[in-house]
């Protein structure tokens, strides 16, 4: 009876050893199946003189696609788009998303249509967003010009995204309408967990309405502000979508960035070889960045 | 009982299975942007007059066409028969994808019957035949007849006229200090090397492949920048705009001239009836230049029936058949039959593609074509209409491209 049951338990304890592994690795296989695998074979082929018509010419370079895209001077003009891209990108969703979970904490009637209302350019898929901008900026129709036309702003009807000057300013324009709401929802849901009473301990205590907020709710989102930041800085880093659709790139090379750059030269011009090495290479870039930012915004939180 | 019932089951599926084997699919890419697609039409016809062949056809949007193609080639999911262009001829040959239809060609009886010369002009770069032509346009110039009139100017013939034409016609109509007509819906997005190169091209011994960094090449595309930068005759969207926007632009008036084919010519009609009319393209720096658009079809070396394959391919070049299929595409038949019956298109976009003929011609076979216009060409222009790089610096890139 005690045999039994020594083995019953034995049986159980191996089970709860072996259960959890057996139970995550569906999971685990479908990632390295479809996240490792392709990194993997990015990175050979990286290595690799490799262009798509010529598909039996497969020859080893070692690292002449990276020596080559660092001799590139549209690796360092895209280069210097994405840390625009990001730098700009970034901290204004975040500072257009703080504000509107502020705004929509309040209590105010139809709150919740509003709260519905602004998740609308989250959800949109990009390309309907990018075509969308692409007739708000369009310098014969668009309504961009005709508003500041009509206000007196400009005298004549700038094509937004044909110039060199404006393109990418407009672009980021439209990918902070197209994020904020991520940063909104987030935070609204990080000002939702702080607890009423801190805000009627410091009222009565006589803190100013910017002291709560420095001492109350900015400590208390700010575990939620790190995570989302996180995110969308991987996001938008990888994020040429809207680009492609919006300008593909252009004029010249002046909203060129790192991924639209590998993409444009794998799939457009098929070099499969050189494209790879450009994705690898900002792969390592963006991997630099989220690790420096984990370890200082780490330490900040805690 | 049982044992009946299960041979019967047995032969019943043996007799499928026969049927299926005797069955072939022909799977069939093409591109239309027009919505009234006469593919099905097509397709059932086909299948009526061949009952053991049956076709998929799949309309891949243009936009990605060639990636999409190039890209089922390599991971062996290629169709069995697709629609193609002269531009990836070179490229497709080299990755071995085509099947040859010399065979074939020589003893179909349709062969006689397609426009002189098409086969030849599409010949593959190994002498082999691997194109069956099915449809062709060559570009023109568009114009505003009434516009012209209006300002006492006459259809340029020259480059010279026309730099003066688009200066006369860039206008504000209305007096309240905007351009309200641009003289010319330059395209300078992807697909607009054929203005470019009527621009350019034109020259005495200026093609992509030489004499672009001589003078006279310099000089061609320093004057589609100065058009630009200087005379202000392209909207000042121009260095983005793609086909929709300059359709668009001269339909709605904007501009008063462009560059495009008979494939657009009913819809210009639709919306401005008389007030448009074509002409050749001007001459510049003492030649003429203007692309040849070209629409082939061919069957896939991977093909799994490539015998039903070229059945499918050749019946859309036949007689009655290519008819229906262009009056989709709204471009020219190639069968000699359908053109004679030709009453698509209004007469004056017909004679001005015939009398562009004669100069019209079609981009290097070369692998490099397919670079120069999905990248060069469009980031090389717009980086001089911008002011970015100088007409120098683009002939010699384009140049390095081609010498590679």
């Amino acid at each position: 009876m005690t045999h039994v049951s020594e083995r019953t338990a034995r049986r159980a304890s191996l089970g709860r050893h072996v259960l959890p592994y057996a139970m995550l690795s569906p999971a685990v296989l479908v990632t390295l199946a479809i996240v490792f695998f392709p990194m993997i074979q990015t990175a050979w082929m990286s290595l690799h003189d490799y262009v798509l018509f010529r598909p039996n010419d497969f020859t080893w370079v070692g690292l002449d696609n990276f020596k080559a895209a660092l001799s590139d001077e549209v690796f360092w003009i895209s280069l210097k788009h994405t840390i625009i891209w990001m730098c700009t990108t970034i901290p204004a969703q975040l500072l257009l998303g703080l504000a509107t979970a502020l705004l929509l904490n309040q209590e105010f009637p139809w709150r919740p249509v509003a709260r519905a209302l602004i998740i609308i350019p989250w959800a949109l898929p990009s390309v309907v967003i990018a075509l969308m901008w692409v007739w708000i900026y369009d310098s014969n129709y668009g309504i961009a010009n005709e508003l500041l036309l009509r206000m007196g702003l400009i005298q004549q009807a700038i094509p937004w995204l044909a110039d060199p000057d404006t393109a990418l300013a407009s672009i980021i324009l439209t990918l902070t309408w197209q994020g904020f709401p991520f940063f909104a929802v987030m935070i609204l849901a990080g000002l939702q967990s702080i607890p009423q009473s801190y805000y009627e301990a410091a009222s009565i205590d006589g803190a100013s309405a910017w002291r709560q907020f420095w001492h109350i709710t900015l400590p208390g989102i700010s575990g939620v502000m790190m995570t989302a930041v996180l995110l969308r800085m991987i996001w938008v880093a990888n994020s040429f979508d809207v680009i492609f659709v919006m300008t593909g790139g252009g004029p010249g090379y002046s909203t060129h960035t790192l991924p639209l750059y590998a993409f444009i030269k794998a799939r457009t011009n098929l070099d499969f070889g050189y494209g790879s090495a450009i994705a690898v290479l900002f792969t390592m870039l963006l991997m630099v960045v989220v690790l420096f930012y984990l370890r200082r915004t780490g330490k900040a939180v805690e | 009982m049982k044992f009946r019932t299960l041979t019967g089951l047995a032969s019943t599926l043996a007799l499928c299975a026969g049927m299926a084997s005797a069955d072939s699919t022909v799977r069939f890419w093409y591109h239309f942007d027009n919505a009234d697609n006469p593919m099905d039409a097509l397709v059932e016809k086909f299948e009526a007059a061949n009952p053991d062949i049956t076709v998929e056809a799949e309309n891949i949007p243009w936009n990605s066409y060639y990636d999409q193609l190039y890209t089922a080639i390599i991971g062996a999911n290629a169709p069995d028969a697709a629609m193609v262009k002269m531009f990836a001829q070179p490229r497709l040959v080299e990755m071995g994808a085509l099947a040859p239809i010399d065979d074939w060609l020589a003893s179909w009886e349709g062969t006689e019957g397609l426009q002189d010369n098409l086969i030849e002009l599409t010949k593959g770069p190994d002498g082999k035949q691997y194109y069956l032509p099915v449809q062709y346009v060559v570009l023109y110039l568009y114009y505003r007849p009434d516009m012209f009139e209006e300002l006492g100017l006459s259809v340029p013939t020259t480059c010279e006229e026309f730099r003066d034409a688009a200066k006369a016609l860039t206008r504000d109509t209305d007096g309240d200090g905007q351009i309200d007509t641009y003289g010319f819906g330059f395209r300078g997005g992807k697909g607009g090397h054929d203005h470019w190169a009527s621009f350019v091209l034109g020259a005495d011994g200026v093609s992509l492949t030489e004499g672009l960094t001589s003078e006279a090449g310099i000089a061609g595309t320093q004057f589609v920048a100065d058009l630009f930068q200087q005379d202000k005759v392209f909207p000042p969207s121009a260095p983005n705009d793609g086909f929709q926007e300059i359709i668009g632009a001269f339909k709605a008036g904007k501009t008063a001239m462009t560059i495009h084919h008979i494939g657009s010519a009913n819809g210009m009609v639709e919306a401005l009836g008389d007030n448009v009319a074509a002409a050749p393209v001007p001459a510049c720096g003492g030649g003429q230049w203007t692309a040849f658009g070209d629409e082939s079809t061919a069957v896939l070396s991977s093909a799994e029936d490539p015998e039903a394959a070229w059945k499918w391919i050749s019946f859309l070049s036949s007689p009655e058949n290519n008819a229906l299929f262009n009056e989709a595409t709204g471009q020219l038949p190639v069968v000699k039959s359908d053109s004679e019956a030709w009453s698509l298109h209004p007469q004056r976009f017909v004679q001005a593609t015939v009398d562009s003929l004669p100069f019209a011609e079609m981009l290097p076979n070369s692998n490099a074509t397919a670079d120069f216009v999905n990248t060069e060409w469009p980031t090389n222009m717009q980086r001089v209409l911008t002011g970015d790089i100088t007409a120098e610096q683009m002939n010699t890139n384009i140049e390095k491209l081609f010498a590679e």
